[in-house]
């Protein structure tokens, strides 16, 4: 079906290695993308899945146009925005929620009176009541979470790069986050979700990639490439404990 | 990013910080005013009392001079942290880098409206006139501000493409303190002294044109002073062109060294 859609981001043949830290003495190179290509297209929800290390941020990264690939070549539709939304970074710890979701939707685009206006909307979503006026350093990792998510809800960007973000907060917030994911998803929201987790992914997308060392393995309908994913990690801690033992 | 964002943003990332920054202590906004003042306390204390120096004006002197330096100092060190520092906002955006110091520096020049004014009450309440002299603290301060734009963006590339440049430049701050005639006047030095201390560090020659114009009356070295904005103003251009051109090699080197 996507396949009639417009392609609103192109990566063709994205490569990205850099040195590793910053020890002179290091020669080591990274190689974290290595030749990805991906055509994502308008309004679908594609998801990207991988265990932990295998460049699934990096991607998302290189389609936010935050990095630039070392090789190959990222091509967005013209006047279009795509904003990453991630745990733990992407905040000014000093500043209050309510400043870091201001700046958040400024840095994004809006105008200093748009992103005004979305500060309730934000407040009474995130379920942060007093605590949005407190710094962020001092919120715990759900709480985070939750100004992170609802901040990128509530701010209108064309492209949502999801990462790992659904895989935290009690369980109440995370039905809530779920089913409004689930509303921006089926409206025109173009998202790519990237988890480790493969229910969440099957659930959620219409369009699965797997990602291994940087490379893409697989690439196709959900369910198949999630089971697939699935059986070879089952696969990989069989053949671990049974190295162990 | 359009210039009018652009602008909008600098100045409420500055105020933000500087409203976070107020919150963490009980005097809040007192210290803006309660810093420089602690700091002539300070000199008085060490070169009057301690020293013993007679020269009434060395007080007012040594205030013109550090809270002038301060100004320069404080900004270019916290916005060599800026981009690094900001990589929260770094991996999560693709924004202009130029962003990061340029918030800081801004911060500054609120801070420093403060410490300008104290400095002013300071000078006045000891005797010393407003005169239409001080007008040359315009073109002064606006040579100061691109001086301080060029080494704070600098500085925050350096630091951003090795941490290592973090140590250098507050050792270098500390050179700049001592050899930019603070604490004695490039003035009693012999000519040709002098000439070599003011042609070689334009920070020496800014905060003796303060004093010139604030403690004498006596208006700066035009040439001089235009040279030194010229020269910082070129400087600058080429540090913008690279943050633009290479933001996403920065953004890399922010989030991965």
């Amino acid at each position: 079906m996507s396949e009639h859609k417009p392609i609103i981001l192109e990566l063709n043949e994205v490569s990205l290695s850099y040195h590793a830290g910053g020890k002179a003495f290091d020669h080591g190179m990274h190689h974290v993308l290595k030749d990805v290509s991906i055509n994502l297209y308008e309004s679908e929800t594609l998801g990207i899945i991988g265990r932990n290390g295998v460049g699934k941020t990096t991607l998302l990264r290189v389609m936010a146009g935050i990095l630039a690939p070392t090789k190959g070549r990222v091509k967005m539709e013209p006047g279009k925005s795509a904003s990453l939304l991630t745990l733990g970074l992407g905040f000014k710890p000093d500043l209050s929620g309510r400043d870091n979701a201001l700046l958040s939707a400024m840095l994004q685009g809006s105008t200093q009176k748009q992103a005004i206006s979305f500060l309730d909307d934000i407040k009474d979503f995130s379920e942060l009541g007093d605590s949005f006026n407190e710094p962020v350093k001092n919120y715990s990792a759900g709480m985070r979470s939750r100004l992170a998510f609802t901040t990128a809800l509530m701010t209108h960007v064309d492209v949502l790069l999801i990462d790992e973000i659904l895989s935290v907060g009690d369980a109440h917030f995370r039905g809530k986050a779920l089913a409004a994911m689930q509303g921006r998803i089926t409206g025109d929201q173009t998202v790519v979700f990237v988890s480790h987790m493969a229910d969440q992914v099957e659930k959620m997308c219409d369009r699965v990639i797997w990602l291994e060392h940087g490379k893409v393995v697989a690439e196709g309908d959900a369910k198949e490439v999630t089971s697939a994913y699935t059986q070879s990690v089952a696969l990989a801690s069989k053949a671990a404990i049974e190295h162990q033992a | 990013m359009p210039l009018l964002q652009y602008i909008r943003l600098i100045d409420i990332m500055a105020r933000m910080s500087l409203r976070a920054d107020a919150s963490r202590f009980f005097l809040g906004y007192v210290w803006w005013i309660l810093e420089p003042l602690l700091w002539v306390g300070v000199f008085y204390v060490v070169f009057v009392t301690i020293m013993g120096s007679r020269e009434p004006d060395f007080l007012i002197f040594l205030a013109t001079g550090k809270l002038m330096f301060v100004w320069f100092s404080k900004s270019v060190t916290q916005a060599s942290n800026s981009i690094v520092g900001g990589k929260g906002l770094v991996g999560k955006i693709n924004v202009p880098k130029t962003l990061f110091p340029m918030a800081i520096v801004q911060e500054g020049v609120y801070r420093q409206a403060a410490v300008f004014v104290t400095l002013g009450i300071i000078l006045l309440s000891n005797g010393y006139t407003m005169t239409a002299t001080w007008w040359y603290l315009v073109p002064l301060m606006i040579v100061n501000y691109v001086v301080i734009l060029a080494c704070a963006f600098l500085a925050a590339c350096l630091v951003c493409l090795a941490r290592d440049f973090a140590q250098l430049i507050s050792l270098g701050m500390l050179f700049l303190l001592f050899t930019s005639g603070i604490f004695w006047d490039v003035r009693t030095l012999d000519p040709e002294k002098m000439k070599m201390v003011l042609d070689l560090n334009p920070m020496a020659f800014l905060l003796d044109a303060y004093r010139q114009i604030m403690m004498h009356n006596a208006a700066p070295d035009m040439f001089h002073l235009l040279t030194i904005g010229a020269g910082f103003g070129a400087l600058l251009c080429i540090i913008v062109l690279f943050m633009r051109h290479r933001s996403q090699y920065l953004a890399l080197r922010a989030l991965t060294a």
